[in-house]
């Protein structure tokens, strides 16, 4: 019903829209999401034909061309056949008029009812949004925002429009407003279709059948709003929906690296992407359909970094771990949980070459790996669980930082202190000579895990394996290096394999679990799901027994 | 805008226009009976009658119960006694006031109207050439003095066009009646509300201009465009009744002015109101009927805009009853 | 506010041609003297003659020259003009910033009085004044000064009251400035484009009174006015005269009154700061 085809806006020499295609169909609800200033009121405006920029591209409604109309047409279709609930501010509505008369008055103007029936039909529409009868005659400014927000929906579908285009229904009132306004929205007329422009996720889950995210003035993933927000492949909305509190998400919240600028050329997004490759920056990806979903990334989305495949490792009759298959995304964590014994340490080592797999493959970005050189080291590091034994107590922290750098022989000596500095900023530590020429004895147990961090990550590697990395600090120390690791996600775009026994802290900072019993993985699965609705009796028994505050006398631990 | 409905300001100026009236003559040096009636209507008057009117007056007496006794004639509705005409200044006023009624009242209405109608769409093409014009000739207009504007006219069309006539409200004994009356009326009429009207245009239109440019800018004009009404309805139903809200306000204040540029339109064309009466008062030194002129006037004034302050919530529902 | 009041004007176009006028008139005003061919108030027997080499403009009913008349007018409504909006300005600001500042029953006094002000229509009272005190030039500036100070009085207590508000209001206060110091240093010189706005306004207005008054009669006949030359040509409007003495004169008073609201026009924007600019999306 609505087809937009390279959708372009632009002020003077700012672009605000560079190219949108779109569908909607009739009855549909699509959510176009993006943060402020990214242009989405702007699209709801140009549809209708009053943004004051230059417009270019094709926008079909039913068949027409709607920026080809005359000024005339287009006046007979707004509000008869488009209308729009625009974002609920001071003098939005005419202060001097009635709102009944502000709603009667485009049924009358299209001459779709006389007065009489107008009136009828407004307070009909008035008291299915649930105003109250005895505010019908009331002026604008002596309703509350939440009613206002009613009559400006009540006027939207006045002449029971074929598309509805909402600007932030629901930003400006309060909760319980909230839930009976979007009720109103997700019931009303359901022939009619919705085009919603938001920032607010919830919102997006409540209302919306598809939804579309909006950077840099292109669409950068479109699909059904339920998979693209627990399963979301496109690198901003990844980072999106870590950015935004709910109570559905368990990770902490992390932020996007850098800032919202629109960059000359290529993606707009590659600045602040964590997997931009050479491409990413000349070429702008096209929106296109891909497994289920419309993407628009050089890589496909999101994609995987490492994955394993049946890997099984036995010591003699002993299996330690059978037959296990993961993957990890760019950029993102897996934890892996499981008690002492589980094989968690010996997946890992099989995974760095530091034991020979039985059976099995590993791939790293779709390769097999067969042996393990300076490159794959490039790539995949790891931090141990004991940085008082991982750290050679006869080296400073100068050299034990710049040690990959000298075995893989990249820089010169400058180059190479220059580098250890660096990474030691990124984890926090002194970057003074002093600091550098101390030996591990002289650090406390966190500064020398950190130092471990900052060892890891002086190749700048795409993986991170930490194997249990607090397990020998104090418990102030662990939120602090757990933060420091999710910065250094969200700074670098790190991806982690997250080792631990510890649910509650794995939940923290992962995207995904997967729970380990005998060397076999018995559960895997979004760590919201897993905390919230865990299959296995064993991972149940694992989110019991997990630390809580609350007293065991209740019978049932949700992992809250 | 000055504040609104606040009944002591309207009391202390009715105050003050009494006092006035009270003190002005009686501050003169000399005999305050011709401070009253003027030197010439004393010459006529009897002794008899002088003395009368020194009771009537307190004049014989302290200051204070001179105040008593003009409020009580005062309140009894007279208003003095002129000489000139030989008749009580009530009267004589009341004959000349519809004339001036009929003035004041077409050009306030015209000038009101047509200001606002100009000062809208003036205000919604802002910054194109008819709005440039249209300013800037409407502040050309505004440096007309009624006067000259009158007399402009009334060599234009009335002495050299012969279109209009030159003097008064109607044809004197022409016997006229029913529509031909109107119509000489009308005819009379034409020239001192045309200068009237103009001379008062712009008041109106560049508040009104003002006024659309910043309503122009407000969010619920988008709304209005965006329900598909037509030019009109958004120029006039939104943008204009916003945008007419202030020069209501004013309207009390232009009374005032429309109601002093009578005065001089009527001397132009000798037309038979209460200006023109005002004026031959001057030149015969009647001041009785130039007090009670004045008295008239300012009170009409200000009990106007008192009831323009009370109606002004009506029209914008944002005001309550600031009391 | 951080605005070029010069520049402001500067760049109207109708500013402009406003105070290109004004200047014209203040130099036709200074050099009356030698403009003027004759001697304005002497009479003849040359009566009501059209325009010649030795009369410009003509003579009027009493045989003076109609141009000396008319340039030595341009004095006199300058002259009131200029004066009564000094002094109403005067008064407007030092009753406004007093009554902002002080406050209290001393405000609310002030504004009342000033608000009945308002409402009374100032000619009026001045053409009952006038009835019985003829007023010479002096009592004329005096009279409409008193009467219209008003007005600029309301909109400087207005911003008087917002500057009071300001920062560096309270920084001086907290040094222990009393009012008069704050008001002279901090708060009158803030109010200097206002101040210009309101003259200007108030000697427009004084124009328009002065020759008002002047064609009513009411004024000192021993002066030149614009507006008693209009008064003596209305007699004559049936001749021809007109065209000589009339309307040169009409036209010179129209000329100022139109340059002083275009200059008050350009400089009003520095007050509201929306109405400036030319339409941009």
């Amino acid at each position: 019903m609505l087809e937009i085809k390279d959708l372009r806006v632009s002020y003077g020499q700012d672009v605000v829209l560079n190219g949108i295609d779109l569908e909607l169909k009739s009855g549909e609800t699509l959510a176009i999401v993006g943060e402020s200033g990214t242009g989405k009121t702007t699209l709801g405006l140009s549809i209708m034909r009053l943004v004051e920029g230059t417009v270019r591209g094709t926008i079909r409604f039913n068949g027409k061309d709607l920026l080809t109309l005359s000024d005339n047409e287009m006046q007979q279709i707004r509000w008869s056949q488009i209308a729009m609930v625009f974002q609920n501010a001071n003098n939005v509505l005419n202060p001097i008029y009635t709102v009944l008369n502000q709603i009667m008055e485009p049924m009358i103007e299209h001459g779709l009812k006389s007065k009489k029936e107008a009136q009828d039909r407004a307070a009909e529409l008035l008291g299915y949004f649930g105003l109250p009868q005895n505010r019908f005659t009331a002026y604008p400014h002596q309703l509350s925002g939440g009613e206002q927000q009613k009559v400006l929906l009540a006027m939207a579908m006045a002449n029971d429009p074929e598309l509805l285009i909402l600007d932030e229904p629901l930003s400006s009132l309060d909760a319980a407003a909230r839930a009976e306004v979007g009720n109103l929205i997700r019931e009303t007329d359901k022939h009619c279709a919705k085009l919603l422009a938001t920032h607010d996720l919830d919102t997006v889950s409540k209302l919306a059948d598809r939804m579309a995210v909006l950077y840099g003035g292109k669409i950068i993933e479109a699909g059904p709003s339920q998979d693209v927000l627990s399963r979301p492949r496109h690198p901003y909305t990844r980072a999106l929906i870590r950015a935004y509190p709910n109570m559905t998400t368990v990770k902490d919240l992390q932020g996007i690296k850098g800032q919202m600028a629109r960059p000359v050329s290529g993606c707009p997004f590659h600045p602040r992407c964590t997997q931009a490759i050479d491409i990413c920056r000349t070429e702008v990806p096209k929106l296109v359909w891909n497994q289920g979903r419309h993407i628009a990334c050089h890589r496909g989305g999101i994609i995987t970094l490492l994955s394993t495949k049946n890997l099984t490792k036995c010591f003699g009759s002993l299996k330690a771990i059978e037959s296990v298959s993961l993957h990890i995304e760019a950029g993102e964590t897996l934890s892996l949980v499981g008690q002492t014994g589980s094989g968690k340490t010996t997946l890992a080592k099989t995974i760095m070459g530091l034991h020979q797999p039985t059976e099995g493959d590993v791939y790293l970005e779709g390769a097999k790996v067969d042996s393990r050189g300076r490159d794959f080291y490039k790539r995949v590091q790891m931090v141990f669980q004991n940085p008082g034994e991982s750290l050679s107590h006869r080296l400073s922290v100068l050299e034990a930082v710049v040690e990959p750098l000298d075995i893989q022989e990249i820089g010169t000596g400058e180059e190479r202190k220059e580098k250890a500095r660096q990474v030691l900023g990124e984890v926090e530590l002194p970057r003074t000579n002093d600091f550098l020429s101390k030996y591990p004895h002289q650090l406390s147990g966190g500064e020398m895990q950190r130092v471990a961090i900052a060892r890891a990550l002086v190749l700048d590697p795409a993986l991170l394996i930490a194997d249990e990395p607090t397990a020998f600090l104090d418990a102030s120390i662990q939120a602090k290096i757990l933060k420091l690791l999710l910065n250094l996600q969200e700074q670098r775009g790190l991806s982690m394999l997250y080792i631990t026994h510890d649910i509650a802290a794995a939940r923290k900072v992962s995207d995904r679990i997967a729970i380990m019993l005998n060397g076999k993985i018995i559960e895997e699965g979004s760590s919201n799901e897993i905390v919230a609705a865990p299959k296995q009796g064993y991972t149940r028994s694992l989110l019991r027994a997990a630390s809580t505050l609350r007293s065991t006398k209740s019978t049932i631990d949700e992992g809250a | 805008m000055f504040s609104k409905g606040n009944i002591v300001t309207y009391v202390i100026a009715f105050l003050f226009i009494l006092a006035l009236n009270f003190f002005l003559p009686r501050m003169m040096p000399g005999d305050p009976l011709m401070a009253i009636y003027g030197d010439e209507a004393l010459i006529a008057m009897t002794p008899e009658l002088k003395a009368e009117l020194v009771e009537r007056f307190a004049l014989d007496q302290p200051l204070w119960q001179q105040l008593g006794a003009y409020f009580v004639t005062l309140f009894q509705g007279e208003l003095g006694h002129s000489y000139y005409y030989n008749a009580p200044v009530l009267p004589v006023i009341l004959g000349r006031l519809p004339w001036t009624l009929l003035l004041v009242g077409s050009s306030l209405v015209l000038s009101t109207i047509l200001g606002i109608v100009l000062g809208i769409e003036s205000g919604w093409r802002r910054g194109s050439k008819t709005d440039r014009s249209m300013l800037a000739g409407l502040m050309s207009l505004n440096g007309f003095p009624d006067f000259f504007l009158g007399m402009l006219l009334l060599i234009a069309f009335g002495v050299t066009l012969g279109i209009f006539p030159l003097a008064g409200a109607l044809t004197p004994y022409s016997g006229l009646s029913g529509l031909a009356l109107l119509l000489d009326i009308l005819r009379h009429l034409f020239l001192p509300v045309a200068a009237l009207t103009l001379a008062h245009l712009a008041g109106g239109y560049l508040l009104t201009r003002n006024t659309m440019i910043t309503v122009l800018k407000e969010p619920y004009m988008l709304t209005a465009k965006a329900k598909g009404l037509s030019q009109r309805a958004l120029k006039y139903r939104h943008a204009g009744r916003n945008s007419m809200l202030p020069v209501v306000t004013q309207t009390g204040i232009w009374i005032g002015r429309v109601v002093t540029g009578a005065l001089f339109v009527e001397l132009v064309f000798a037309y038979p109101g209460v200006g023109y009466l005002t004026y031959e008062a001057l030149l015969a030194r009647d001041y009785p009927i130039i007090q009670g002129v004045f008295l008239m006037v300012a009170v009409s004034v200000l009990v106007i805009n008192f009831l323009i302050d009370l109606s002004y919530p009506k029209l914008d529902p944002r005001v309550s009853y600031a009391y | 506010m951080h605005i070029d009041l010069k520049k402001e004007i500067k760049e109207s176009g109708p500013g402009k041609i406003g105070i290109i006028i004004l200047l014209l008139m203040i130099a036709v005003a200074l050099l009356a003297p030698v403009l003027a061919r004759y001697d304005p108030y002497q009479q003849s027997t040359a009566s009501l003659l059209s325009p010649s080499w030795n009369h410009w403009l003509g003579t009027n009913h009493v045989g003076q020259d109609v141009w000396s008349r008319l340039v030595f007018g341009a004095r006199t409504s300058l002259l009131v003009g200029f004066g009564v909006g000094i002094l109403s300005t005067l008064l407007g600001t030092i009753f406004g910033v007093s009554a902002a500042m002080l406050g209290g029953l001393y405000e609310k006094v002030v504004m009342r009085i000033v608000d009945a002000f308002i409402v009374i229509p100032m000619v009026i009272i001045v053409i009952l004044i006038s009835a019985y005190i003829r007023p010479s030039i002096l009592t004329l500036i005096l009279l409409l000064s008193l009467l219209s100070w008003q007005g600029g009085a309301r909109i400087m207590r207005a911003q008087a009251l917002s500057l009071k508000e300001r920062g560096h209001v309270a920084a001086a206060r907290s040094f222990g400035a009393h009012h008069f110091y704050i008001a002279w240093r901090h708060i009158v010189p803030d109010l200097g484009p206002i101040l210009l706005v309101d003259f200007i306004y108030s000697v427009r207005r004084a124009v328009f009174m002065e020759a008002g008054l002047a064609f009513l009669g009411i004024t000192d006949p021993t002066v030149v006015s614009w507006g008693m030359m209009m008064r003596d040509a209305l007699s004559f409007s049936y001749l021809n005269v007109w065209q000589w003495w009339l309307v040169p004169t009409g036209v010179a008073l129209s000329l100022t009154i139109i340059g002083l609201t275009f200059v008050g026009h350009a400089a009003e924007p520095v007050i509201e700061p929306r109405l400036r600019g030319a339409e941009v999306a």
